[in-house]
């Protein structure tokens, strides 16, 4: 049951990081460069949340 | 086999485009049969570096002399993907059939005990990279040649920057995405690849060291401080925002 938490949380994070990463976009398109990098920090801090997630996942697995 | 195939690239690349674009006169003849001379080089030579190399490099050397020949026009979606299709099968045949040597009948047979056991896990990582490779080096530039050449956007962009020069500037961005291909297989694709391509030894200390790793049931610092830095980097966005 565990593991099934941390796959579908992993999943979660990596994925929902993708939106942060077209914030990012979003931000330097209208030439907002502070508010991108602060977007893109956001979005690389929750991959490797993520990350983390799916290396306890396997730790379950096991 | 390969006569056949690397006729079908000159014809599909070359021939075609410079028909359609009349660019078949004076020296520009000559610029255009260079790929076919440079072919049967290979063959009657049969050399791979000449046949993998050079032959696909003189296919380039008429449609810089004459840009339009790789205009988006000349090339519809259909049309390029029949062209990728013939481009990727003359690559696998002539890598496939210059490598591909039949040994000789041997004398006697006998089964080795490492026969019985089937093919090492080794062998068959390294093989699943070798297709990884070949998937990516057909994806890849496809998608990126297929954006540069069809994406409306791009053709409006550059016909409003570039009046005149469509063709020629629609041309140097195709080169461009080759050469970033080029470079993002080298560096990355390759790059990445390389030790479980040929370092099989590190590869599996390096596995068993995550492993271990791993077992250790505890998020490690990294997680902590991604959850630090994500929290700062909100908080500094809403300060920014109101403030």
């Amino acid at each position: 049951m565990r593991r099934y938490f941390f796959e579908i949380l992993a999943f979660s994070l990596i994925v929902g990081s993708l939106f942060f990463f077209k914030e990012c976009l979003d931000y330097l398109a209208r030439r907002d460069y502070v508010a991108a990098v602060l977007v893109m920090l956001i979005g690389v801090a929750v991959t490797s949340v993520g990350k983390e997630m799916a290396r306890l996942a396997l730790v379950q697995r096991d | 086999m390969a006569l056949l195939l690397g006729i079908n690239v000159w014809i599909s690349v070359v021939l075609l485009p410079a028909v359609f674009v009349g660019a078949m006169h004076g020296f520009r003849f000559g610029v255009v049969m260079l790929p076919l001379a440079v072919l049967a080089w290979g063959l009657v030579r049969g050399g791979e570096a000449v046949l993998l190399g050079v032959f696909p490099a003189t296919i380039l050397f008429p449609v810089a002399m004459t840009p339009a020949m790789g205009s988006s026009h000349v090339y519809g979606p259909l049309r390029f993907m029949l062209v990728v299709v013939g481009v990727v099968a003359y690559l696998f045949g002539v890598s496939f059939f210059a490598t591909f040597h039949e040994p000789p009948a041997p004398r006697s047979v006998r089964t080795l005990t490492s026969a019985q056991t089937g093919r090492p896990p080794r062998w068959r990582r390294r093989e699943r990279v070798y297709w990884m490779l070949v998937g990516l080096s057909v994806v890849t530039p496809g998608i990126l040649l297929s954006w540069v050449l069809f994406e409306p956007s791009i053709q409006s962009y550059l016909e409003q920057m570039y009046p005149g020069r469509l063709a020629l500037m629609t041309t140097m961005l195709a080169v461009g995405a080759i050469v970033l291909y080029l470079g993002i297989y080298h560096y990355l694709f390759l790059g990445v690849l390389r030790p479980h391509r040929t370092g099989d030894r590190d590869i599996v200390v390096m596995l068993a060291r995550a492993s271990s790793d791993a077992k250790v049931g505890k998020p490690r610092t990294r997680f902590y401080l991604g959850v630090l830095v994500a929290l700062a980097a909100m908080f500094a966005l809403t300060l920014a925002r109101h403030l």
